[in-house]
């Protein structure tokens, strides 16, 4: 799949995401397993923390500037930056540089590292040039596109084209798969009932596609979704991230 | 109009739990998204359309005094007469005023977002002036007590058939049908003595071309030509940001509305609109007005919501939306819905008014991505949350929440300190369960859904123990 | 009134300040910009302009016939409107006077059309492939009630006044007409309305029918 050898490729700067670090650890590292098998050395900074998109998107500017100059700082000394996120790296990718449109310095800062940040797949596929999966899955795997993946990042072929890739996984297409699954961050719990109906259909989306699990790229979404699943009695359908899919077990 | 959108919360749920309307919004959740897809591969480069159309609007609005300036003189020297007025208010005074003069009884109106912003029907009604509306969809609200639209071109989309059979069977006292047909049929029945009777016809504009002084209105059920041909007077009542310099533009925002609104390739009405009837025309007004209203968009020139005022109302950002799609359009509470509406209510009705449109969106950008004019909605919305937190209009138990979790996220110690206790707590909710049923500190989430159980420790305990391993 | 005006005017000035160099310079590029209007992008032109348009009117559901001369146009509208088992009698506009419309055994009124008019004619300033749409421009001969009143609406549409695009229909507005009409109507087929359950019901509140006839083929 590569030829080069392990780490060969040079460092690429792992930025984990909150809520992976909070939620789901497995992401993290099925994200190093990926990343090693393309032949990076993988860094995970330690100071890390959070990209600063709950404030963002809440109104708080200043807050979410304070958090961008921590990402930007720990950050700019990759050539590469990976997110196993397509809402966090949109937000460095999109919403960093327009949070400093008035301050030259760092909006040229924000910029440098926006050009090199991708969700991890994106990463995978278009600038490692991997092309087979390195993990094993078997089973019908329905891929829900997370919102700022597909419309920030445009992250929609990549994680289909590696999910193809393995022999023994069925990928079948869910209806209405770029519709939002209602999660919105704080939009979940402000207005819940409007949330929950979101979800609902996109449940009944993923019962009728007839797929064993669904793969995807943010952990927002996935909670949301396998939440509504569990809530309403479904114990089975496996809600999994697309790292942990590719890197298998 | 008056506005409700205080109320959304409360107006959210009557509706979630509407089984008429739920069964009504699913009826037609996703069919115009389809049409408009399937309608752009006609366009051979449709982001070369958008970009255009985008700059079309964008220049007028940076030279708006100039273009309006330009747009009066052409109109009056082809014989109409430009009327500005300051708020809705100001509009249906100048109204009456021209009915007064030219001896109005009747009204018939084809569709105007600016009459609904203004409450026109009401105010003409009170001067003892007759509206008649006569868009089929508009025209059933009318009959149905006035109620308000819930879509900006599909006026009705939240009713069924059954309810305007039982409608029209009420007030036309005719039998029932159930037949769509046969109900537009009855519909233009009702309609066609209106037209041919009216004094006056009140339309909205579409566009207002520079080039001819004159507005461009597209219908596809040909009231819009009934209501500008027949009656003596027209007027045309819109908003001031409409103007577009020529009839090249009008050409290429005419290749993109009907396809975002509809997905047709054209609507089967445009009708260009200059001046009065001339010497020998057998038809067409004697008298035709302009009435521009500013209602709060002068104010937004030169402002970050500037590219709101690109807006053509074709609605394909409500069609697109999640939100919309689930809870219609009158919960939103005012004339304009969905993500326009979320933007456009609070910046022309105040932004204390309608505190949770901006906030009610999952910013999924589904909106940004369909707008013909590139209106960037979602910044929008942020931006309105942006000025909520400004001007303190924000539950302070949200404030301390983002600043409690900003002052953390700034310092990995205490991060990882609070990350550390969450996971704990978690996990002693979720007492060894995959998933945490109740959880007092988020119930809005756990109204709807579980809560996943965390692993047993974060990422960076897991990470720093593997680390110490290899390095022992 | 004009208080309005002046405060609107001056708000938006206001919010958009220019010195006199700039307010100057910016009134020449309107002037510019009106007097050479900029044309967007286009979808690419047909190789048969009339089969485009013949195709695309179709798809709008118009019904469409052809006719290689003028003479024939009272006949083939004749035939049409007894195929169809509509009323053989018609209102036709001024323009189209000149026609023999009483030798193709119809009930003829020139002029324009009223409340009892079953079947209007128009003749058509130009007509748009790329869309199949009819331009009427209103005057004296060609009263703009003829394609809106009737249940039935026949164009006849110059198979030489078939272009491309609205960008060219406009072209030939501004060249060829003296005074500029008070309406220009562009038609697309019959009168629709998809209001209840977004089902489409053909003859809203217009005709029911249009019928174009090309001629000259």
């Amino acid at each position: 799949m590569t030829s080069a050898p392990p780490g060969g490729r040079g460092e690429v700067g792992l930025f984990v995401t909150c809520l992976v670090d909070l939620m789901r650890p497995s992401v993290a590292f099925s994200s190093i397993r990926l990343l090693e098998a393309a032949g990076y050395t993988v860094v995970v900074p330690e100071a890390q923390t959070c990209c600063g998109q709950p404030g963002y998107n809440a109104g708080d500017t200043r807050s979410a500037r304070t958090l961008a100059r921590k990402v930007i700082r720990e950050f700019e000394r990759f050539d590469h930056v990976v997110v196993p996120s397509g809402s966090c790296a949109g937000m460095v990718r999109v919403h960093f540089p327009e949070l400093f449109v008035d301050d030259p310095a760092w909006h040229a800062r924000a910029g440098a590292l926006a050009a090199r940040t991708y969700e991890l797949t994106q990463f995978l596929v278009d600038i490692a040039g991997m092309t087979q999966a390195p993990g094993g899955f078997s089973g019908s795997v329905a891929y829900h596109d997370s919102c700022a993946g597909l419309r920030e990042m445009g992250v929609k072929r990549q994680p289909r084209l590696l999910i193809d890739s393995m022999p023994d996984v069925r990928r079948v297409e869910l209806r209405e798969c770029e519709e939002c699954c209602g999660f919105g961050g704080l939009f979940s719990v402000k207005y819940p009932d409007i949330s929950g109906a979101i979800v609902q259909r996109k449940c009944e989306h993923i019962h009728a596609s007839g797929a064993y699990a669904v793969a995807l790229g943010d952990l927002g979404c996935m909670m949301n979704i396998e939440g509504r699943l569990r809530r309403t009695g479904d114990g089975l359908t496996q809600v999994i991230h697309v790292a942990e899919l590719l890197a298998g077990e | 109009m008056e506005i409700r959108s205080m109320h959304f919360v409360d107006r959210v749920r009557e509706r979630l739990d509407d089984p008429e309307l739920q069964r009504n919004l699913k009826r037609t959740r996703g069919r115009n998204a389809a049409a408009r897809a399937a309608s752009l591969g006609g366009l051979d480069d449709f982001d070369a359309v958008r970009a255009r159309a985008t700059e079309i609007r964008a220049s007028v609005l940076r030279d708006l005094d100039l273009w309006l300036e330009r747009f009066e003189r052409e109109a009056t020297a082809r014989g109409a007469t430009v009327l500005w007025a300051h708020d809705g208010d100001e509009a249906c005074r100048l109204i009456i005023d021209i009915a007064r003069r030219h001896d109005v009884r009747s009204v018939v109106k084809s569709k105007s977002m600016v009459s609904e912003e203004a409450g026109l029907n009401a105010a003409l009604e009170a001067a003892g002036i007759r509206p008649v509306e006569t868009d089929l969809g508009e025209y059933i609200l009318q009959i149905n007590d006035n109620e308000p639209p819930s879509h900006i071109i599909m006026p009705v989309i939240h009713k069924s058939r059954e309810q305007v059979t039982e409608l029209f069977a009420r007030v036309h006292g005719t039998e029932p049908k159930t037949d769509i047909e046969a109900l537009t049929r009855e519909a233009r029945e009702r309609l066609r003595p209106a037209f041919l009777g009216a004094d006056m016809g009140l339309s909205g504009g579409n566009f207002l071309v520079a080039e001819t002084g004159s507005v461009a209105i597209v219908t596809n059920e040909g009231n819009g030509r009934l209501c500008t041909t027949m009656p003596r007077v027209h007027v045309a009542l819109t908003g001031i940001e409409k103007v577009i310099p020529t009839l090249d533009d009008l050409a290429t925002l005419l290749r993109i509305l009907p396809r975002s609104a509809t997905g047709q390739a054209i609507s089967n009405y445009v009708s260009l609109l200059t001046g009065t009837k001339h010497d020998g025309d057998a038809d067409g007004p004697a008298h035709m007005y302009f009435v521009l209203v500013d209602g709060g968009r002068a104010d937004l020139v030169g402002s970050d919501f500037e590219p709101m005022l690109r807006c053509i109302r074709c609605g394909a950002c409500m069609n697109h939306c999640p939100v919309y799609q689930t809870v219609g359009g009158h919960a939103y509470g005012w004339v304009y819905t969905g993500p326009m509406g979320s933007v456009l209510t609070p910046l022309f009705q105040g932004i204390g008014n309608a505190r949770d449109l901006p906030q009610a969106a999952t910013l999924c950008n589904q909106c940004g991505v369909v707008c013909p004019v590139s209106i960037p909605l979602p910044d929008l919305m942020r931006k309105l949350r942006e000025k909520q937190v400004e001007r303190g209009m924000r539950p302070w138990t949200e404030r301390l929440a983002m600043r409690a979790w900003a002052w953390a996220a700034a310092r990995p110690w205490a991060y990882s300190a609070c990350a550390r206790a969450a996971v704990r707590y978690l996990c002693w909710l979720a007492g060894g369960r995959a998933s945490i049923p109740v959880m007092g500190l988020a119930p809005g989430w756990t109204s709807q859904r579980d809560f996943p159980a965390p692993a047993a420790r974060t990422f960076r305990d897991m990470y720093a123990r593997q680390r110490r391993g290899r390095a022992s | 009134m004009t208080s309005a005006r002046d405060d609107i005017l001056g708000r938006l000035r206001q919010r958009r300040p220019r010195d006199d160099a700039m307010r100057d310079a910016t009134g020449e590029e309107i002037r510019r910009a009106i007097a050479h209007p900029e044309r967007g992008p286009r979808p690419a032109d047909a190789e048969d302009l009339v089969a485009r348009f013949v195709e695309r009117a179709r798809a709008m559901t118009s019904s469409t016939d052809v006719c290689p001369d003028t003479g024939q146009v009272p006949a083939r509208c004749a035939a049409w409107l007894r195929a169809m088992r509509l009323p053989l009698a018609v209102v036709v506009a001024p323009a189209l006077a000149d026609l023999d419309w009483r030798g193709a055994a119809l009930s003829v009124r020139i002029g324009a059309a009223g409340r009892d008019d079953a079947v209007g004619v128009t003749p058509c300033f130009r007509a748009i492939a790329e869309t199949g749409t009819l331009m009427l421009c209103s005057g004296p001969a060609t009263p703009a009630v003829n394609s809106l009143l009737p249940q039935t609406h026949i164009a006849i549409v110059r198979s030489e006044h078939i272009v491309a695009d609205m960008e060219a229909a406009w072209q030939a507005a501004r060249a060829e007409l003296t005074a500029w009409p008070r309406a220009v109507n562009f038609v697309s087929g019959p009168s629709r309305t998809a209001d209840i359950e977004q089902t489409i019901v053909l003859g809203a509140h217009g005709p029911y029918r249009v019928h174009v006839l090309v001629v000259g083929t």
